[in-house]
């Protein structure tokens, strides 16, 4: 049962359609991430959620009621933004409190409900400080909690991690999704970094100029994208122009060499183009164990990547990265020597164009 | 999108606010031009026409404009080197200076000029002696030219300064000249050839204000003795009706059109406050 | 003792030496020469006579002569009300060029009239206010033929103090203009948005959010329009022919000496205004420090 439906929603600046036929049901207490390069409409379908904007066309309707076209402070949404848009004049208390002030709360709820909040963000101590005498990471957690203050039906996050350090942006993304699972809300998160969005998220929603490309649990669209963008876009992939060689037996041929795949080909023709991936780290130099598909390679370049080492191989005439995981005893292989990396038939995809 | 959503995003009030303001700002203007014109109703630039006949009009609205040059010029001078120095390398000396540039804030030109006239109408003599070096630098012309050019510098400094440092701010001239120094730029070329230019707008919006204070002065100019358009314009106000009100029209419309032009050229950059 | 021996170090550390100041030298003998030398030497006047002898009688005056006291009153007077007024219509005029959703060419073709305008004081704006509400003035005359209403029968006056005043707004609004549409700038859209989100209403974004945080603007931006309109000579003079005593008029009088010929209180009335505008920007940074306590 959906609990917040966005259904056919587009929208247009001028002659520019920026969301094109949108269409996504999120269940109560998800989390939903939109994914995508910027641009491509994710925060225009966010905005228009929180009530900013408008859609052209389109229905968006919140546990049963329509509020396509509701003003936003009457909306009961919760927002985070980028840049935390804490209030400058008032303390971390105070913007807390501001939801609840404003809806003519009682001093003694609102209190109450502010030292809740300021718990759940641990952040006790700096209750009476101003938002310019913290961090930016604490910054966003009373964005946060000041969002959250107002018990929202829905929570909408506007790459609220972008502008933090590395380290706090994955401590800061646990703690987001620790407290959503907590209390149980739906959540939409809109991010470019698709580590973050793999890591945190139910469900995630890669977009791309406007349109959805593809809708998966973070485990479906890692593993198994359906289109290039996707493939592209989560994790880094090898890609290449292939021909279809025997459609029945899924032998593809990538530049002078054959390849197997699991996907199904039946349906076109020998001689047909098509594009294959294969993620890096399913390839493995050869070993004792039978594989689909063993493959001659010269070693190009080798790049030390910490918890990966990246080798070039070329195979063929096409190049690819290979993934292997570093550790103290590796033994890495010469740039320029022959060898032959394996790698399974359901390893190789072949994407929708 | 329906029309009450559309209803609700036509900025109403702005309009009325910006409309009110613009007939505040229109009105006197219109109806300075109308008078000027209702001198004859035979020959409707007649207002216009004697006043460019006056010789003496010519005389003093180009002495005004040479004063408001040397006035900018002068300013450049004394202002972008000291800015420089101080967001280089005098930090220390920000807020004194700083605060020096608000005093013309504080001290009307009505009580600088007569500060200046009370101190400058004596003689400069060699100490505790009678030999005098030189006479009053009110009693000759180049005298008066150093007084009240100096007085419209006091005037301006607070835009003139505030531009020109907001503008270092914003190019970070501390991070140009040390890698103009580290590619072996000297000073000379430093300065003229890599912070002027990227202060550029900067210096020409202080300029401008600097210009539109000093064309129309009239309380310097006509205490100290100087026959400059303000005091002109003073006069013929006393005597004439027509050929004021034609003048003030052309003057506001000239120094508007010359800010227009400007700010297009600058793209937009030049703006800051004004003067009394 | 051990301080004596880092001593050498430390100088070497921090370079700024005597020589650094020399830098800031032409500037510093500029301000003494054209602006402390006068104002000190019109406060030393001011305990002269009109023979030269030291007397304490301007200053005595300053406070007991009911003419130069009104002479302060209605100069303040004049001063608040036009800032006050001028700063409010300034303060909507950038308002709605900024935030306010207006077309963007309207804000750059107002902030270049808005240059132009806060400079025009004088003789050329004293015309145009004559040509505008003066008794044969366009706008006296549109009212009277169109809708019937007399302007000067209703008791309204150019040369009076209202008259004055709408005068003075003409160059205070602009200035007001120039100085918040930056201010209104800094004000960000997340803000409203966030506002917005949490259920506040325009009016309670205005009044908790945006006005709070321009508070410190305004009030610097109301105690400039003070100053200006304060300083301002010539257009009252072009305006009135001295009618009006405001402060700097009298000034004028006493120093040029046309009927009253008394420099030395002149000059105890300039440095009368100086204390006052000192006052009110001492004022203004109190109350900036204290609505100012959130900022860096």
């Amino acid at each position: 049962m959906s609990y917040l439906s966005l259904s056919n929603i587009t929208k247009q600046f001028g002659d520019t359609v920026v969301v094109d036929n949108f269409n996504l049901d999120i269940a109560k207490g998800e989390f939903v991430s939109f994914l995508g390069p910027s641009g491509c409409g994710k925060t225009t379908t966010l905005r228009m959620v929180a009530g900013f904007e408008i859609p052209t066309s389109g229905r968006i309707t919140l546990d049963g009621a329509d509020i396509t076209e509701k003003a936003p402070n009457q909306r009961n949404v919760g927002m985070i933004f980028q840049s935390y848009a804490l209030f400058p004049n008032m303390t971390v208390a105070q913007n807390i409190g501001f939801g609840l002030s404003v809806r003519k709360e009682s001093k003694e709820m609102i209190k109450q409900r502010v030292d809740e909040m300021i718990a759940l963000i641990n952040l006790e101590k700096h209750a009476n400080k101003y938002p310019y005498q913290l961090s930016g990471g604490q910054q966003q957690r009373v964005s946060l909690a000041r969002a959250l203050a107002i018990q929202p039906q829905v929570l909408l996050l506007d790459e609220p991690l972008s502008a933090l350090d590395a380290k706090i942006r994955v401590s800061l993304r646990a703690e987001i999704r620790a407290i959503q699972k907590k209390l149980g809300i739906t959540a939409i998160f809109v991010t470019h970094d698709q580590e973050e969005a793999l890591s945190i998220s139910d469900r995630i929603v890669v977009m791309n100029t406007g349109l959805m490309e593809q809708v998966g649990t973070p485990f479906e669209i890692y593993n198994f994208p359906q289109t290039q963008f996707v493939a592209n876009f989560v994790g880094s992939l090898n890609t290449a122009n292939a021909e279809v060689s025997e459609p029945a037996n899924g032998l593809v041929n990538v530049d002078g060499v054959q390849l197997i795949t699991a996907s199904d080909i039946k349906s076109r023709k020998k001689g047909d183009a098509i594009r294959v991936s294969i993620r890096p780290e399913r390839f493995s130099f050869a070993d004792n164990q039978k594989k689909d598909n063993v493959l001659d390679c010269t070693v190009e370049n080798i790049t030390f990547l910490g918890a990966v080492v990246r080798i070039q191989v070329k195979i063929g005439n096409a190049k690819f990265n290979m993934d292997t995981f570093n550790n103290p005893f590796l033994e890495l292989p010469k740039i320029g020597s022959k060898q032959q990396v394996t790698c399974s038939k359901e390893a190789v995809l072949v994407l929708d164009e | 999108m329906s029309f009450l959503s559309r209803l609700r995003r036509f900025p109403f009030w702005s309009w009325v606010w910006f409309i009110v303001g613009a007939l505040y700002f229109i009105l006197p203007l219109l109806a300075t031009f109308e008078f000027s014109l209702t001198w004859d109703p035979a020959i409707p630039f007649k207002a216009y026409q004697r006043s460019f006949e006056d010789k003496d009009f010519w005389e003093t609205f180009i002495y005004s404009n040479v004063l408001a040059l040397a006035t900018i010029l002068f300013s450049i001078l004394l202002i972008v080197p000291t800015a420089y120095w101080i967001r280089l390398r005098l930090p220390e000396a920000r807020r004194i200076v700083e605060f020096i540039t608000l005093m013309p804030f504080v001290v009307p030109a009505i009580i600088l000029v007569f500060g200046m006239i009370r101190i400058y109408s004596a003689p400069f003599n060699v100490p505790f002696t009678d030999i005098q070096i030189m006479q009053p630098l009110t009693n000759f012309k180049a005298g008066t030219n150093v007084l009240i050019i100096s007085g419209y510098m006091v005037l301006a400094m607070p835009y003139m300064y505030r531009s020109v440092d907001t503008g270092m701010r914003t190019v970070d001239i501390r991070t140009l000249t040390e890698a103009a120094q580290s590619l072996g730029a000297n000073w000379f070329v430093i300065i003229s050839r890599i912070i002027l230019p990227n202060i550029r707008s900067a210096l020409l919006s202080g300029a401008l204000l600097t210009f539109a204070i000093v064309v129309g002065e009239v309380t310097l100019a006509s205490f100290l003795g100087v026959d400059a358009f303000g005091p002109y314009l003073f006069l013929l106000g006393q005597h004439r009706a027509y050929e004021p009100a034609a003048l003030s029209f052309v003057s506001f419309l000239l120094t508007w059109l010359a800010m227009g032009l400007i700010q297009l050229v600058s793209g937009g950059q030049g703006q800051a406050a004004g003067a009394h | 003792m051990a301080q004596t021996t880092i001593k050498p170090v430390k100088s070497l550390a921090a370079p700024t030496n005597w020589k650094t100041w020399l830098g800031v030298v032409p500037f510093f003998l500029f301000a003494i020469l054209f602006l402390f030398l006068p104002s000190l030497r019109l406060f030393t006047a001011s305990f002269s006579s009109p023979d030269g002898s030291f007397t304490l009688d301007n200053i005595i005056q300053l406070v007991s002569e009911p003419f130069i006291v009104n002479a302060y009153k209605l100069s303040i007077q004049i001063s608040a009300v036009t800032a006050l007024g001028g700063g409010i219509l300034g303060f909507l005029m950038a308002y709605s060029v900024t935030v306010g959703g207006l077309p963007k060419p309207l804000r750059s073709a107002l902030i270049t009239f808005s240059g132009v305008a806060s400079n025009f004081a004088g003789v050329p704006l004293a015309f145009a206010f004559v040509a505008t509400l003066g008794r044969q003035g366009f706008i006296t005359h549109v009212l009277r033929d169109y809708l019937g209403i007399n302007l000067y029968d209703a008791g309204f006056n150019l040369y009076s103090f209202a008259g004055l005043s709408l005068v003075y707004m003409y160059f205070q609004f602009p200035l007001m203009v120039l100085i918040m549409a930056p201010a209104l700038d800094g004000l960000k859209n997340e803000w409203r948005e966030a506002a917005e989100n949490l259920g506040a209403s325009t009016t309670q974004y205005w009044l908790k959010v945006a006005l709070p945080v321009l508070l410190p603007s305004i009030l610097g931006a109301m105690i400039l329009l003070f100053g200006n309109a304060f300083g301002a000579y010539a257009t009252a003079y072009a305006l009135t022919g001295g009618r009006i005593g405001i402060v700097t008029i009298q000034i004028g009088a006493q120093i040029r000496g046309d009927v009253l010929y008394n420099p030395g209180l002149g000059y105890a009335m300039a440095i009368g205004m100086v204390f006052i505008m000192a006052i009110s920007l001492a004022g203004y940074s109190w109350l900036q420090a204290k609505t100012e306590r959130w900022l860096k």
